[in-house]
């Protein structure tokens, strides 16, 4: 289920089909990479305009501790969401999400379509929270994420530092969404002031 | 199907009645056919012994009480105990088999079909959708009512936000039960 590939209008008009990542789309997800302006893309965590980083991406496919999902328009990759979770250990209940979206793209509600369909993913998976590293200037994606149900959690100080080498707080946003499941278990619960035989 | 006798056991705790519930809803709900529900408590909702009565049939149900199931489905060792031995004898017990032996108090000539249903709920991140591993083993196995309606019946019962986890829980157990039916013509 949800492995179907959706069709998405943007605000725009423009249609965009949000879809997992598969092996072929390596060159793609590079030259998607390779059009991000500098300061979209010295935040992320990886140098993404290496060829052999975008290479492991899309060879780690069937690792299921990463989701990843791309959108496309008209051949071409403008969007990039993944989910990342550890599948052992102490924090098998979070998953991290990413989120880039092509500078043209922006604004038209793309990044709120890839981060919907990744919460949707990680409560489909039983996890109980979502984080997401923001950098303390990305003013965008910080509002972003807040609307939809992340608030800001922590904050590392200059813990982020710029192809500058000026440093930057990185701020956690968290969403717990434990909530759905507890409605889940009121429904187990079996429990009736009704006791009988 | 003239009319079909099932009994739901198991604690408190683990969703007997939500997996009863379930199936009567497929079947009357999406499947046109007649059902009844009836639950029973312990003394004590969490841990303690906790089962359902669902009565599905073509026609009208008069009386909705089981009394000898033709479907046992089954989660803790003491529901076994104490309802494998009302099973007909050309009934059926479906039962997690991680948790439960069967031995000699199931009637002679009915059949036991068993599945890791705890083990499958938990691979697919949550404990708690072990009840509807069990209703996809149940569907799968009996081909009671369709595989839609049950499809159906459990995404409309389950809390918003889950159904995505809970339909994997069901078609896992269902796939499961069809796969065992199937050897199990195979070979015997
Ligand atoms: C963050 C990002 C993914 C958002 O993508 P997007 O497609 O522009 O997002 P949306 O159009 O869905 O915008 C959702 C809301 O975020 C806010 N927002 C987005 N960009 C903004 C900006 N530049 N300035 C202010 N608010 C902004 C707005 O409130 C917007 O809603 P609105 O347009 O109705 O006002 C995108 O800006 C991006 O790729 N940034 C670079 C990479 C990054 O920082 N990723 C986040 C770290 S994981």
């Amino acid at each position: 289920m949800d492995e179907s590939p959706e069709l998405v209008s943007l605000r725009n008009g423009t249609k965009v089909t949000i879809r997992p990542m598969v092996a072929g789309d390596g060159p793609a997800l590079l030259s998607f990479f390779r059009g991000l302006p500098e300061e979209d893309r010295q935040f992320l965590r990886d140098d993404v305009t290496r060829p052999e980083v975008v290479e492991r991406f899309v060879a780690k496919l069937d690792d299921d501790s990463v989701i990843p999902l791309v959108a496309e328009h008209e051949g071409r990759l403008v969007g990039d969401g993944t989910l990342h979770r550890t599948r052992h250990g102490w924090a098998v209940h979070v998953a991290a999400l990413r989120v880039v979206v092509d500078r043209e793209f922006q604004r038209s509600g793309l990044g709120t379509a890839l981060a919907h369909q990744l919460v949707r993913r990680a409560v489909g998976l039983g996890l109980d929270k979502l984080v997401a590293e923001v950098v303390d200037n990305q003013i965008g994606a910080r509002r972003a994420f807040e609307k939809l149900g992340f608030h800001q959690e922590a904050t590392l100080k200059g813990h982020v530092k710029d192809i500058h080498g000026a440093k930057h707080d990185l701020v956690i946003m968290a969403n717990d969404v434990s909530h759905i499941w507890e409605r889940m278990e009121a429904l187990v619960a079996d429990y009736s002031p009704t006791a009988g035989d | 199907m003239a009319k079909s006798e099932i009994r739901v056991g198991g604690l408190g705790g683990q969703g007997v009645i939500l997996l009863g519930h379930i199936i009567g809803k497929a079947a009357s709900i999406y499947d046109s056919k007649h059902a009844t529900l009836i639950q029973a408590f312990g003394p004590e909702a969490r841990g303690s012994a906790c089962s359902a009565q669902v009565t599905v049939a073509d026609e009208a149900i008069g009386y909705p009480y089981v009394k000898s199931p033709d479907y046992l489905v089954i989660m803790s060792p003491d529901a076994y105990t104490q309802f494998a031995p009302q099973l007909k004898p050309t009934g059926t017990l479906l039962y997690e088999n991680e948790l439960i032996t069967i031995d000699d108090r199931l009637p002679a000539g009915a059949k036991a079909l068993g599945i890791p249903a705890t083990r499958f709920a938990e691979e697919l991140g949550r404990r708690l959708v072990l009840n509807i591993v069990m209703v996809g083993f149940f569907a799968g196995v009996t081909g009671l009512l369709s595989k839609d309606a049950m499809e159906k019946a459990v995404k409309g019962s389950v809390p918003k936000g889950t159904e995505e986890l809970n339909l994997r829980a069901f078609r896992k157990g269902y796939e499961y039960g069809v796969e065992l039916i199937g050897a199990a013509t195979v070979t015997g």
